[in-house]
């Protein structure tokens, strides 16, 4: 029989907890984010007009531009994970706070765009818009939730990496930039699904 | 981990730039007028190049960036069930629109 101490390293696998751990939690995020979509689409399709008029209101620019900055904090992320192992702890911790001030940016227009929708009267409750703002509210919403969520163990690691001692776990990095990659990828359907499908006889004036 | 050839950094920056074109394409086909014959009421075209483009992008993010390309291949099967059922869903949106269009 093997001992107790085999076993911490997962001799069937060659996984490390950790990293198996985290895909099994993706696993359920994305079946969380599944029954958003699913509601969404079946909604939608009862309802084009009032969805239609919905994302016609939304910003297409600062949807863009925050896909752009969530594109490019993954690259970071990336980066940062293979510096960490190629041993570069300088180059790690640039882009793991680069991968940061890109999660800041996603907020900070984020923010902006709320406060315009907040400015116009367009909340969950509005007249005619009820659905489509919910859920535009809801998905975006627990989207920015996950940013934050990321900002918290990136700062920790940041901030480690920053100290004499440094911050030498790749594979704890890697976990987390699992996470942020996810992040990164349910932005990628929320984008096109909600900002831009936009039905076409509302858009059009048809 | 098995991959520590060189040209891994290229690999990102392919995917970044493949990630920012494909960004480019869906915004500018969402813009695109494609004729109303073609059309369904919630517009089955321009729901199909968003899904279509988003999938391409998901599975690049997957394969580069999340290092399923060089990881154990437990772990692939273990996140395709996942991932194979949300791409079903969303591809769900394109099967109500053609419903909408047939009806």
């Amino acid at each position: 029989m093997s001992s107790a101490l085999n076993l911490a390293h997962e001799p069937v696998t060659k996984i490390p907890h950790g990293k198996l751990a985290m895909w099994a939690f993706l696993a359920s995020e994305l079946m969380f984010f599944s029954g958003f979509f699913g509601a969404f689409i079946v909604l939608r399709n009862a309802n084009y007009e009032i969805f239609g008029q919905g994302s016609a209101h939304l910003s297409v620019p600062m949807a863009l531009t925050n896909t752009f900055i969530l594109i490019a904090s993954s690259l970071t992320m990336a980066l940062s994970i293979y510096n960490l192992e190629k041993g570069n702890r300088g180059n790690a911790r640039l882009f793991l706070g680069l991968t940061i001030l890109g999660a800041f940016g996603f907020l900070i227009v984020k923010y902006f765009e709320y406060s315009a929708k907040w400015h116009d009267g367009l909340f969950p409750h509005q007249e005619g818009h009820t659905v489509f703002y919910s859920f535009y509210f809801l998905m975006t919403g627990f989207h920015a939730l996950h940013v934050i969520g990321g900002i918290i163990p990136m700062a920790y690691m940041f901030f480690k990496m920053s100290t004499k001692k440094g911050y030498d776990h790749p594979v704890k990095v890697e976990v987390l930039g699992l996470y942020w990659h996810f992040v990164d990828l349910m932005w990628i359907f929320i984008f096109p699904a909600l900002y831009l499908m936009i039905p076409y006889h509302t858009a059009a004036g048809h | 981990m098995g991959h520590d050839h060189g040209n891994v950094i290229k690999e990102y920056m392919k995917v970044f730039y493949a990630l920012m074109i494909l960004t480019l394409l869906t915004v500018g086909a969402a813009a695109m007028p494609f004729p109303h014959d073609w059309g369904t009421p919630g517009d089955i075209l321009h729901v199909t190049i968003g899904v279509v483009i988003a999938v391409i992008k998901v599975i690049a993010v997957m394969y580069i960036f999340m290092h399923l390309k060089f990881d154990n291949p437990m772990i692939r099967f273990f996140v395709y069930v996942p991932v194979f059922l949300f791409f079903v869903l969303s591809f769900a949106l394109n099967f109500l629109e053609s419903w909408a269009y047939v009806h």
